[in-house]
Protein backbone atom coordinates (compact mmCIF):
# COMPACT_ATOMS: atom_id res chain seq x y z
CA UNK A 1 0.00 0.00 0.00
CA UNK A 2 0.94 3.42 -1.12
CA UNK A 3 1.21 5.53 2.08
CA UNK A 4 0.59 9.79 1.76
CA UNK A 5 3.59 10.66 4.46
CA UNK A 6 2.42 14.42 3.49
CA UNK A 7 -1.08 14.21 4.24
CA UNK A 8 -0.41 12.03 7.64
CA UNK A 9 1.92 14.55 8.40
CA UNK A 10 -0.60 17.45 7.67
CA UNK A 11 -3.13 15.39 9.69
CA UNK A 12 -1.02 14.78 12.44
CA UNK A 13 0.77 18.93 12.69
CA UNK A 14 3.78 18.01 12.11
CA UNK A 15 6.33 19.20 9.30
CA UNK A 16 8.16 16.89 7.40
CA UNK A 17 10.91 18.47 5.16
CA UNK A 18 11.60 17.13 1.44
CA UNK A 19 14.72 15.45 2.17
CA UNK A 20 13.02 13.15 5.06
CA UNK A 21 10.10 12.56 2.89
CA UNK A 22 11.22 10.01 1.33
CA UNK A 23 13.14 8.20 4.62
CA UNK A 24 9.73 8.56 6.37
CA UNK A 25 7.81 6.96 3.67
CA UNK A 26 9.90 3.84 3.54
CA UNK A 27 9.56 3.65 6.93
CA UNK A 28 6.14 4.33 7.15
CA UNK A 29 5.41 1.58 4.26
CA UNK A 30 7.76 -1.01 6.40
CA UNK A 31 5.86 -0.52 9.45
CA UNK A 32 2.46 -0.91 8.18
CA UNK A 33 3.29 -3.84 6.06
CA UNK A 34 4.21 -5.26 9.54
CA UNK A 35 0.86 -4.05 11.67
CA UNK A 36 -1.07 -5.43 8.67
CA UNK A 37 -0.42 -9.03 9.82
CA UNK A 38 -3.34 -9.37 11.54
CA UNK A 39 -5.99 -12.43 11.22
CA UNK A 40 -9.58 -12.13 9.86
CA UNK A 41 -11.64 -11.69 13.16
CA UNK A 42 -15.12 -11.08 13.16
CA UNK A 43 -16.37 -8.39 15.89
CA UNK A 44 -18.45 -10.00 18.53
CA UNK A 45 -19.49 -7.90 21.37
CA UNK A 46 -18.12 -4.66 22.91
CA UNK A 47 -14.93 -3.94 22.77
CA UNK A 48 -14.96 -2.36 26.48
CA UNK A 49 -13.22 -4.02 29.27
CA UNK A 50 -16.12 -5.58 31.63
CA UNK A 51 -12.93 -5.57 34.27
CA UNK A 52 -12.55 -2.23 34.28
CA UNK A 53 -15.82 -0.37 34.87
CA UNK A 54 -13.99 3.50 35.41
CA UNK A 55 -15.67 5.53 38.10
CA UNK A 56 -15.44 9.32 37.48
CA UNK A 57 -15.06 11.79 40.57
CA UNK A 58 -17.29 14.24 41.53
CA UNK A 59 -16.45 17.68 39.36
CA UNK A 60 -15.19 19.15 42.84
CA UNK A 61 -12.20 21.79 42.94
CA UNK A 62 -9.53 20.17 45.01
CA UNK A 63 -6.15 20.77 43.83
CA UNK A 64 -4.99 23.65 45.50
CA UNK A 65 -2.86 24.63 42.38
CA UNK A 66 -1.66 28.85 42.02
CA UNK A 67 -2.34 30.29 38.90
CA UNK A 68 0.84 31.30 38.56
CA UNK A 69 2.88 28.12 39.55
CA UNK A 70 0.50 26.95 36.49
CA UNK A 71 2.05 29.67 34.68
CA UNK A 72 5.69 29.42 34.99
CA UNK A 73 5.49 26.33 32.54
CA UNK A 74 3.81 28.61 29.20
CA UNK A 75 6.33 29.56 26.73
CA UNK A 76 4.82 33.31 27.04
CA UNK A 77 2.96 35.05 29.73
CA UNK A 78 1.09 38.75 29.77
CA UNK A 79 -0.99 39.97 32.84
CA UNK A 80 -1.75 36.29 34.26
CA UNK A 81 -2.63 35.30 30.55
CA UNK A 82 -0.48 32.57 28.04
CA UNK A 83 -0.12 34.88 24.96
CA UNK A 84 -0.91 32.75 21.53
CA UNK A 85 -1.23 34.22 18.35
CA UNK A 86 -4.34 35.57 17.21
CA UNK A 87 -6.86 33.16 15.93
CA UNK A 88 -9.57 34.66 14.72
CA UNK A 89 -8.81 36.86 11.82
CA UNK B 1 31.49 -3.02 51.71
CA UNK B 2 30.40 -0.04 50.20
CA UNK B 3 26.93 1.38 51.34
CA UNK B 4 25.79 1.27 47.41
CA UNK B 5 26.42 -2.38 47.22
CA UNK B 6 23.58 -3.08 49.68
CA UNK B 7 19.87 -4.07 48.82
CA UNK B 8 17.04 -1.62 49.74
CA UNK B 9 16.09 -4.44 52.37
CA UNK B 10 19.08 -5.01 53.96
CA UNK B 11 20.16 -1.52 54.39
CA UNK B 12 16.58 -0.87 55.07
CA UNK B 13 17.54 -3.11 58.01
CA UNK B 14 21.04 -1.11 58.70
CA UNK B 15 18.65 1.81 59.04
CA UNK B 16 16.24 0.68 61.74
CA UNK B 17 19.86 -1.06 63.45
CA UNK B 18 21.13 2.66 63.91
CA UNK B 19 23.92 0.64 62.03
CA UNK B 20 24.25 3.57 59.36
CA UNK B 21 22.17 6.90 58.34
CA UNK B 22 20.13 7.43 55.68
CA UNK B 23 22.72 10.72 55.14
CA UNK B 24 26.01 8.06 54.83
CA UNK B 25 23.52 5.80 52.81
CA UNK B 26 22.72 8.96 50.45
CA UNK B 27 26.19 9.98 50.45
CA UNK B 28 27.26 6.43 49.15
CA UNK B 29 25.27 6.73 46.37
CA UNK B 30 25.82 10.40 45.11
CA UNK B 31 29.49 9.39 45.25
CA UNK B 32 29.19 6.41 42.76
CA UNK B 33 27.08 8.19 41.00
CA UNK B 34 29.82 10.76 40.64
CA UNK B 35 31.88 7.92 39.78
CA UNK B 36 30.51 5.92 36.94
CA UNK B 37 27.77 8.54 35.27
CA UNK B 38 30.17 9.44 33.12
CA UNK B 39 30.36 5.83 31.74
CA UNK B 40 26.73 5.03 32.19
CA UNK B 41 24.96 8.11 31.90
CA UNK B 42 21.50 7.10 33.39
CA UNK B 43 20.17 10.25 35.06
CA UNK B 44 19.15 13.66 33.11
CA UNK B 45 18.90 15.51 36.41
CA UNK B 46 20.92 14.53 40.16
CA UNK B 47 18.94 15.92 42.91
CA UNK B 48 22.20 15.41 45.29
CA UNK B 49 21.37 18.52 47.50
CA UNK B 50 17.81 18.07 48.10
CA UNK B 51 18.64 14.13 48.40
CA UNK B 52 21.02 14.95 51.19
CA UNK B 53 18.34 17.17 53.24
CA UNK B 54 15.61 14.83 52.89
CA UNK B 55 18.11 12.36 53.99
CA UNK B 56 18.98 14.26 56.95
CA UNK B 57 15.31 14.65 57.91
CA UNK B 58 14.32 10.73 58.26
CA UNK B 59 17.43 10.50 60.30
CA UNK B 60 16.24 13.41 62.47
CA UNK B 61 12.84 11.44 62.69
CA UNK B 62 14.19 8.34 63.16
CA UNK B 63 16.55 10.00 66.10
CA UNK B 64 13.33 11.32 68.00
CA UNK B 65 11.83 7.38 67.57
CA UNK B 66 9.01 7.99 65.30
CA UNK B 67 8.09 4.79 63.99
CA UNK B 68 9.18 4.44 59.98
CA UNK B 69 8.24 2.90 57.05
CA UNK B 70 10.63 -0.33 55.49
CA UNK B 71 11.59 2.27 53.02
CA UNK B 72 12.19 5.42 54.80
CA UNK B 73 16.00 6.77 54.48
CA UNK B 74 16.74 4.40 51.38
CA UNK B 75 17.95 6.44 48.31
CA UNK B 76 15.67 6.16 45.20
CA UNK B 77 15.60 6.98 41.69
CA UNK B 78 12.66 8.03 39.11
CA UNK B 79 12.01 7.68 35.65
CA UNK B 80 12.02 10.99 33.96
CA UNK B 81 8.52 10.93 32.55
CA UNK B 82 6.84 10.64 36.32
CA UNK B 83 6.17 14.41 37.70
CA UNK B 84 7.77 15.42 40.48
CA UNK B 85 7.07 18.99 41.97
CA UNK B 86 9.62 21.30 41.59
CA UNK B 87 12.35 18.84 39.76
CA UNK B 88 12.50 18.62 36.10
CA UNK B 89 10.06 16.36 34.35
CA UNK B 90 11.46 15.53 30.58
CA UNK B 91 9.95 12.51 29.06
CA UNK B 92 13.82 12.56 27.74
CA UNK B 93 12.19 14.80 24.85
CA UNK B 94 13.09 18.52 23.92
CA UNK B 95 9.59 18.92 24.32
CA UNK B 96 9.89 19.01 27.67
CA UNK B 97 13.28 20.27 28.26
CA UNK B 98 12.27 22.96 30.86
CA UNK B 99 8.93 21.68 32.15
CA UNK B 100 8.45 21.67 36.09
CA UNK B 101 5.76 20.29 37.27
CA UNK B 102 3.87 22.01 39.87
CA UNK B 103 2.40 18.51 41.07
CA UNK B 104 4.01 15.28 42.46
CA UNK B 105 2.45 11.93 40.64
CA UNK B 106 0.81 9.95 43.15
CA UNK B 107 3.38 7.49 43.05
CA UNK B 108 5.65 10.20 44.23
CA UNK B 109 3.06 11.02 47.20
CA UNK B 110 3.35 7.34 47.99
CA UNK B 111 6.99 7.37 47.55
CA UNK B 112 7.39 10.19 50.16
CA UNK B 113 4.73 8.95 52.77
CA UNK B 114 7.51 5.91 53.17
CA UNK B 115 10.28 8.75 53.31
CA UNK B 116 12.50 7.66 50.38
CA UNK B 117 15.29 9.90 49.53
CA UNK B 118 14.74 10.89 45.85
CA UNK B 119 18.35 10.89 43.84
CA UNK B 120 17.18 11.62 40.68
CA UNK B 121 15.42 11.29 37.67
CA UNK B 122 16.35 8.90 34.61
CA UNK B 123 16.99 8.89 31.10
CA UNK B 124 14.55 7.34 29.35
CA UNK B 125 14.05 6.94 25.72
CA UNK B 126 11.72 9.97 24.36
CA UNK B 127 8.35 9.52 25.41
CA UNK B 128 9.20 5.74 26.48
CA UNK B 129 9.09 5.23 22.80
CA UNK B 130 11.87 2.96 22.13
CA UNK B 131 13.52 -0.32 23.87
CA UNK B 132 16.88 0.91 23.81
CA UNK B 133 17.18 4.15 25.30
CA UNK B 134 18.83 5.75 22.24
CA UNK B 135 15.87 8.09 21.46
CA UNK B 136 16.55 10.15 24.62
CA UNK B 137 16.82 13.53 23.26
CA UNK B 138 19.86 14.49 25.95
CA UNK B 139 21.85 11.13 25.75
CA UNK B 140 22.09 7.62 25.43
CA UNK B 141 22.33 5.73 28.59
CA UNK B 142 24.79 2.31 28.53
CA UNK B 143 24.53 -0.55 29.86
CA UNK B 144 26.53 -1.20 33.58
CA UNK B 145 28.03 -4.78 32.68
CA UNK B 146 29.07 -3.52 28.89
CA UNK B 147 29.09 0.50 27.92
CA UNK B 148 29.23 -0.67 24.02
CA UNK B 149 25.48 -2.36 24.70
CA UNK B 150 22.72 -0.37 25.30
CA UNK B 151 20.41 -0.86 28.59
CA UNK B 152 17.39 -1.74 27.15
CA UNK B 153 14.40 0.61 27.17
CA UNK B 154 12.23 2.89 27.46
CA UNK B 155 13.34 2.72 30.92
CA UNK B 156 16.79 2.24 30.19
CA UNK B 157 18.09 4.65 33.32
CA UNK B 158 16.00 2.90 35.44
CA UNK B 159 17.29 -0.64 34.95
CA UNK B 160 21.31 1.21 34.24
CA UNK B 161 20.72 3.01 37.55
CA UNK B 162 20.16 0.03 39.53
CA UNK B 163 22.36 -2.14 38.00
CA UNK B 164 24.98 0.48 37.97
CA UNK B 165 24.53 0.93 41.79
CA UNK B 166 23.68 4.54 41.36
CA UNK B 167 19.98 3.70 43.57
CA UNK B 168 18.91 1.09 45.45
CA UNK B 169 15.21 1.02 43.77
CA UNK B 170 13.66 2.82 41.20
CA UNK B 171 10.37 3.46 39.20
CA UNK B 172 10.38 2.76 35.54
CA UNK B 173 7.07 2.87 32.95
CA UNK B 174 6.12 -0.46 30.76
CA UNK B 175 3.71 0.44 27.78
CA UNK B 176 4.79 -3.33 25.88
CA UNK B 177 7.89 -4.20 27.95
CA UNK B 178 9.95 -1.42 29.23
CA UNK B 179 10.55 -1.95 32.65
CA UNK B 180 10.90 -5.92 31.93
CA UNK B 181 13.12 -5.54 28.91
CA UNK B 182 15.87 -3.26 30.14
CA UNK B 183 15.58 -5.16 33.71
CA UNK B 184 17.06 -8.62 31.78
CA UNK B 185 19.28 -6.30 29.36
CA UNK B 186 20.72 -5.00 32.74
CA UNK B 187 20.56 -7.86 34.91
CA UNK B 188 18.16 -7.15 37.47
CA UNK B 189 14.51 -7.73 38.35
CA UNK B 190 11.62 -5.35 36.89
CA UNK B 191 7.92 -5.74 37.82
CA UNK B 192 4.91 -4.44 35.38
CA UNK B 193 2.55 -4.63 37.39
CA UNK B 194 -1.53 -5.28 36.65
CA UNK B 195 -2.77 -2.46 34.90
CA UNK B 196 -4.75 -0.75 36.79
CA UNK B 197 -3.24 -1.34 40.36
CA UNK B 198 -0.21 1.69 40.29
CA UNK B 199 -2.17 5.35 39.95
CA UNK B 200 -0.82 6.75 36.45
CA UNK B 201 -1.77 10.11 37.56
CA UNK B 202 1.30 11.89 37.09
CA UNK B 203 2.75 9.86 34.19
CA UNK B 204 2.82 11.44 31.21
CA UNK B 205 0.61 9.47 28.98
CA UNK B 206 2.40 7.62 25.89
CA UNK B 207 -0.82 4.74 25.63
CA UNK B 208 -3.11 5.10 28.51
CA UNK B 209 -5.08 1.94 28.09
CA UNK B 210 -0.96 -0.02 28.60
CA UNK B 211 0.74 2.61 30.57
CA UNK B 212 1.69 1.21 33.55
CA UNK B 213 4.31 2.41 36.29
CA UNK B 214 6.41 -0.54 38.26
CA UNK B 215 9.99 -0.98 40.16
CA UNK B 216 13.49 -2.24 39.93
CA UNK B 217 15.37 -3.34 42.19
CA UNK B 218 18.27 -6.09 42.81
CA UNK B 219 16.71 -8.70 44.79
CA UNK B 220 13.11 -9.88 44.94
CA UNK B 221 11.88 -7.93 48.73
CA UNK B 222 13.05 -4.87 47.29
CA UNK B 223 10.55 -5.34 44.07
CA UNK B 224 8.03 -6.34 46.27
CA UNK B 225 8.62 -3.27 48.99
CA UNK B 226 8.55 -0.85 46.25
CA UNK B 227 5.36 -1.79 45.00
CA UNK B 228 3.39 -2.53 48.18
CA UNK B 229 4.22 0.93 48.75
CA UNK B 230 3.05 2.36 44.88
CA UNK B 231 0.21 0.13 44.68
CA UNK B 232 -3.33 1.15 45.56
CA UNK B 233 -6.76 2.92 44.27
CA UNK B 234 -6.53 6.85 43.44
CA UNK B 235 -9.28 8.76 42.46
CA UNK B 236 -6.89 10.77 40.39
CA UNK B 237 -6.64 7.90 38.07
CA UNK B 238 -10.48 6.46 36.71
CA UNK B 239 -8.56 3.35 35.57
CA UNK B 240 -7.59 2.55 38.77
CA UNK B 241 -8.98 -0.61 40.57
CA UNK B 242 -10.87 -0.49 43.46
CA UNK B 243 -9.51 -3.46 45.58
CA UNK B 244 -7.51 -4.35 48.96
CA UNK B 245 -4.10 -5.51 48.34
CA UNK B 246 -2.50 -7.90 50.38
CA UNK B 247 0.58 -8.32 52.95
CA UNK B 248 3.04 -9.07 50.14
CA UNK B 249 5.78 -11.83 50.94
CA UNK B 250 9.11 -13.12 49.05
CA UNK B 251 8.94 -16.96 48.12
CA UNK B 252 11.11 -19.80 49.59
CA UNK B 253 13.13 -22.83 48.20
CA UNK B 254 10.42 -24.87 48.89
CA UNK B 255 7.38 -22.79 48.24
CA UNK B 256 6.62 -23.48 44.15
CA UNK B 257 5.87 -27.22 45.26
CA UNK B 258 2.97 -28.64 43.59
CA UNK B 259 2.24 -24.95 41.22
CA UNK B 260 1.77 -25.51 37.56
CA UNK B 261 4.45 -23.39 35.42
CA UNK B 262 2.91 -23.00 31.53
CA UNK B 263 5.49 -22.60 29.39
CA UNK B 264 3.83 -21.19 25.88
CA UNK B 265 5.92 -22.77 22.95
CA UNK B 266 4.97 -19.93 21.02
CA UNK B 267 7.75 -17.63 23.08
CA UNK B 268 10.15 -20.12 22.39
CA UNK B 269 10.12 -19.83 18.78
CA UNK B 270 9.94 -15.49 17.56
CA UNK B 271 13.64 -15.29 17.25
CA UNK B 272 14.81 -16.15 20.34
CA UNK B 273 18.18 -16.96 20.14
CA UNK B 274 19.66 -20.48 21.69
CA UNK B 275 21.64 -19.23 24.44
CA UNK B 276 18.39 -17.69 26.00
CA UNK B 277 16.16 -20.62 24.86
CA UNK B 278 18.48 -22.71 26.98
CA UNK B 279 18.75 -20.43 29.97
CA UNK B 280 15.29 -19.91 30.00
CA UNK B 281 14.63 -23.68 30.28
CA UNK B 282 17.27 -24.11 32.52
CA UNK B 283 15.50 -22.04 35.44
CA UNK B 284 11.99 -24.04 34.18
CA UNK B 285 14.14 -27.26 34.97
CA UNK B 286 15.62 -26.25 38.85
CA UNK B 287 11.60 -25.00 39.55
CA UNK B 288 10.90 -28.85 38.60
CA UNK B 289 13.53 -29.78 40.61
CA UNK B 290 11.94 -28.07 43.30
CA UNK B 291 8.30 -29.76 43.01
CA UNK B 292 7.05 -27.44 40.21
CA UNK B 293 5.18 -28.96 37.31
CA UNK B 294 6.05 -27.80 33.60
CA UNK B 295 3.29 -27.75 31.51
CA UNK B 296 3.95 -27.18 27.80
CA UNK B 297 0.74 -24.62 26.68
CA UNK B 298 -0.06 -22.80 23.60
CA UNK B 299 -1.13 -19.26 23.52
CA UNK B 300 -2.01 -19.56 19.33
CA UNK B 301 -2.22 -15.44 18.74
CA UNK B 302 1.01 -14.38 20.18
CA UNK B 303 2.37 -14.04 16.65
CA UNK B 304 0.22 -11.54 15.92
CA UNK B 305 0.55 -9.35 19.24
CA UNK B 306 3.44 -6.87 17.64
CA UNK B 307 0.86 -5.61 15.20
CA UNK B 308 -1.98 -5.03 18.05
CA UNK B 309 0.60 -3.64 20.05
CA UNK B 310 1.81 -0.99 17.45
CA UNK B 311 -1.24 -0.28 16.37
CA UNK B 312 -3.31 0.23 19.57
CA UNK B 313 -0.14 2.04 21.22
CA UNK B 314 0.21 4.29 18.55
CA UNK B 315 -2.72 5.34 18.44
CA UNK B 316 -3.11 6.42 21.72
CA UNK B 317 0.15 8.36 20.90
CA UNK B 318 -0.91 9.92 18.78
CA UNK B 319 -3.95 11.79 20.29
CA UNK B 320 -2.21 11.75 23.64
CA UNK B 321 0.56 13.90 22.24
CA UNK B 322 -1.58 16.01 20.69
CA UNK B 323 -1.44 18.28 24.03
CA UNK B 324 2.28 19.38 22.93
CA UNK B 325 1.39 22.44 20.43
CA UNK B 326 3.45 24.71 21.89
CA UNK B 327 0.84 26.62 24.14
CA UNK B 328 0.15 26.67 27.75
CA UNK B 329 3.70 24.58 28.76
CA UNK B 330 6.51 22.81 26.88
CA UNK B 331 8.64 23.97 23.87
CA UNK B 332 7.49 26.45 21.50
CA UNK B 333 9.37 27.93 17.98
CA UNK B 334 10.53 30.94 18.54
CA UNK B 335 9.33 32.14 15.45
CA UNK B 336 5.85 31.56 13.95
CA UNK B 337 3.74 33.04 11.28
CA UNK B 338 0.15 32.05 12.44
CA UNK B 339 -1.52 29.36 14.86
CA UNK B 340 -1.13 26.39 12.57
CA UNK B 341 2.73 27.65 11.76
CA UNK B 342 3.48 27.86 15.58
CA UNK B 343 1.65 23.94 15.98
CA UNK B 344 3.50 22.79 12.76
CA UNK B 345 7.36 24.07 13.32
CA UNK B 346 6.46 23.37 17.32
CA UNK B 347 5.83 19.71 16.91
CA UNK B 348 8.25 18.92 14.45
CA UNK B 349 11.62 21.01 16.04
CA UNK B 350 9.84 19.54 19.77
CA UNK B 351 9.80 16.06 18.80
CA UNK B 352 12.34 13.30 17.63
CA UNK B 353 12.31 10.42 14.70
CA UNK B 354 10.54 7.57 16.98
CA UNK B 355 8.32 9.85 18.46
CA UNK B 356 7.35 11.48 14.96
CA UNK B 357 6.69 7.99 13.11
CA UNK B 358 4.57 7.12 16.36
CA UNK B 359 2.38 9.85 15.65
CA UNK B 360 2.13 9.09 12.06
CA UNK B 361 1.03 5.61 12.30
CA UNK B 362 -1.21 6.44 14.89
CA UNK B 363 -2.48 9.05 12.58
CA UNK B 364 -2.96 6.21 9.83
CA UNK B 365 -4.55 3.54 11.41
CA UNK B 366 -7.21 6.22 12.94
CA UNK B 367 -7.41 8.01 10.07
CA UNK B 368 -11.09 7.79 7.78
CA UNK B 369 -11.25 4.28 5.89
CA UNK B 370 -8.65 2.48 7.90
CA UNK B 371 -10.02 2.75 10.91
CA UNK B 372 -11.66 -0.76 10.92
CA UNK B 373 -8.85 -2.41 9.12
CA UNK B 374 -6.39 -1.58 11.38
CA UNK B 375 -7.19 -0.19 14.99
CA UNK B 376 -10.75 -1.99 14.86
CA UNK B 377 -9.10 -5.73 13.94
CA UNK B 378 -6.22 -4.51 16.64
CA UNK B 379 -8.87 -4.26 19.61
CA UNK B 380 -10.77 -7.53 18.17
CA UNK B 381 -7.57 -9.09 18.75
CA UNK B 382 -6.67 -7.67 21.92
CA UNK B 383 -9.62 -9.00 23.22
CA UNK B 384 -8.99 -12.67 21.62
CA UNK B 385 -5.97 -12.58 23.49
CA UNK B 386 -6.87 -12.17 26.69
CA UNK B 387 -8.91 -14.77 26.32
CA UNK B 388 -5.89 -17.03 25.28
CA UNK B 389 -4.66 -16.01 28.41
CA UNK B 390 -7.37 -16.68 31.07
CA UNK B 391 -7.79 -20.12 29.34
CA UNK B 392 -4.31 -20.75 29.97
CA UNK B 393 -4.19 -19.93 33.79
CA UNK B 394 -7.27 -22.24 34.58
CA UNK B 395 -4.68 -24.96 34.35
CA UNK B 396 -1.76 -22.81 35.39
CA UNK B 397 -0.72 -20.72 37.90
CA UNK B 398 2.19 -18.77 36.18
CA UNK B 399 3.61 -18.76 33.00
CA UNK B 400 7.54 -18.83 32.25
CA UNK B 401 8.66 -17.21 28.71
CA UNK B 402 12.09 -15.44 27.93
CA UNK B 403 11.48 -11.56 28.63
CA UNK B 404 14.01 -10.67 25.44
CA UNK B 405 14.50 -12.59 22.27
CA UNK B 406 18.44 -12.06 23.12
CA UNK B 407 20.61 -10.02 25.21
CA UNK B 408 21.29 -6.61 24.63
CA UNK B 409 22.60 -5.34 21.48
CA UNK B 410 25.27 -3.06 20.63
CA UNK B 411 24.84 0.45 20.78
CA UNK B 412 23.96 1.90 17.36
CA UNK B 413 23.41 -1.60 16.57
CA UNK B 414 19.64 -0.85 15.47
CA UNK B 415 19.06 2.63 15.56
CA UNK B 416 18.27 3.25 11.84
CA UNK B 417 16.05 0.43 11.41
CA UNK B 418 12.29 0.91 13.61
CA UNK B 419 11.18 -2.62 12.49
CA UNK B 420 14.12 -4.69 14.39
CA UNK B 421 14.18 -2.31 17.38
CA UNK B 422 10.37 -2.95 17.27
CA UNK B 423 10.72 -6.93 17.24
CA UNK B 424 12.75 -6.88 20.69
CA UNK B 425 8.89 -6.33 22.34
CA UNK B 426 7.73 -9.71 20.98
CA UNK B 427 7.36 -11.76 24.11
CA UNK B 428 6.42 -8.61 26.50
CA UNK B 429 3.78 -6.48 24.49
CA UNK B 430 1.37 -9.46 25.42
CA UNK B 431 1.44 -9.23 29.05
CA UNK B 432 0.37 -4.84 28.16
CA UNK B 433 -2.10 -5.92 25.68
CA UNK B 434 -3.72 -8.74 28.32
CA UNK B 435 -3.26 -5.93 31.26
CA UNK B 436 -1.63 -8.76 32.99
CA UNK B 437 1.26 -8.42 35.83
CA UNK B 438 4.61 -10.04 34.58
CA UNK B 439 8.38 -9.91 36.67
CA UNK B 440 11.71 -10.01 34.98
CA UNK B 441 14.32 -11.86 36.81
CA UNK B 442 17.69 -12.65 35.33
CA UNK B 443 18.79 -16.03 35.00
CA UNK B 444 22.32 -16.36 34.34
CA UNK B 445 24.65 -15.11 31.86
CA UNK B 446 25.18 -14.97 28.13
CA UNK B 447 28.97 -15.99 26.24
CA UNK B 448 29.28 -12.67 25.27
CA UNK B 449 29.13 -12.07 29.14
CA UNK B 450 25.61 -10.13 29.38
CA UNK B 451 22.63 -10.76 31.57
CA UNK B 452 19.35 -13.06 29.96
CA UNK B 453 15.96 -12.51 31.87
CA UNK B 454 13.24 -14.76 32.01
CA UNK B 455 9.54 -13.28 32.49
CA UNK B 456 7.19 -14.50 34.88
CA UNK B 457 3.49 -14.01 34.47
CA UNK B 458 0.53 -14.06 36.05
CA UNK B 459 -2.95 -13.63 36.11
CA UNK B 460 -4.62 -10.09 36.99
CA UNK B 461 -3.63 -9.09 40.57
CA UNK B 462 -1.33 -12.42 41.14
CA UNK B 463 1.56 -10.51 41.93
CA UNK B 464 1.77 -12.82 45.13
CA UNK B 465 2.53 -15.47 42.78
CA UNK B 466 5.63 -13.22 41.06
CA UNK B 467 7.30 -12.47 43.93
CA UNK B 468 6.51 -16.53 45.20
CA UNK B 469 8.31 -17.58 42.43
CA UNK B 470 10.72 -15.03 41.76
CA UNK B 471 11.77 -15.20 45.45
CA UNK B 472 12.13 -19.13 45.24
CA UNK B 473 14.76 -19.36 42.19
CA UNK B 474 16.64 -16.64 44.15
CA UNK B 475 16.35 -18.56 46.94
CA UNK B 476 17.64 -21.41 44.68
CA UNK B 477 20.37 -20.26 43.24
CA UNK B 478 24.31 -19.87 45.07
CA UNK B 479 25.25 -16.28 43.34
CA UNK B 480 23.94 -12.99 44.20
CA UNK B 481 21.16 -12.63 40.90
CA UNK B 482 21.69 -9.00 40.49
CA UNK B 483 24.75 -8.03 41.65
CA UNK B 484 26.06 -4.23 41.38
CA UNK B 485 27.72 -4.13 38.20
CA UNK B 486 32.23 -3.16 38.48
CA UNK B 487 32.68 -0.08 36.71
Amino acid sequence: MKVDVKRLAKLARIRISEEQEVRYEQQMQDIIEMVEKLPPLESRDSLVDPDHPMTLRKDVPSAPYKRDDILKNAPQVQAGCVVVPKVIE
Amino acid sequence: MELYNQTAASLAKMLQNKECSSVEATQSVLDRIAAVEDTVGAFVTVTGEEALRRAKEIDDRRAAGEELPPLAGVPVAIKDNICTKDVKTTCSSKMLENFVPPYNATVMERLNREGTVMVGKLNMDEFAMGSSCETSYFKKTKNPHNPEYVPGGSSGGSAAAVAAGEAFVSLGSDTGGSIRLPASYCGVIGLKPTYGSVSRYGLVAFASSLDQIGPFGRCVADVAMTYSAICGHDPYDATSANRAYPQFTVGGAGDMKGKVIGIPKEYFGLGVSAEVHDRVMKAAELFEKNGAVLKEVSLPSTPYALSAYYIISSAEASSNLARFDGVKYGYRTPEFENLTDLYEKTRSEGFGDEVKRRILLGTFVLSSGYYDAYYKRAKLLQKQIQQEFSETFSSCDLLLTPTGTDTAFRLGEKESDPLSMYANDICTVTVNIAGLPAISVPCGNAANGLPVGMQLIAPKFEEQRLFTAAGCYEALTEQPLCPVASL
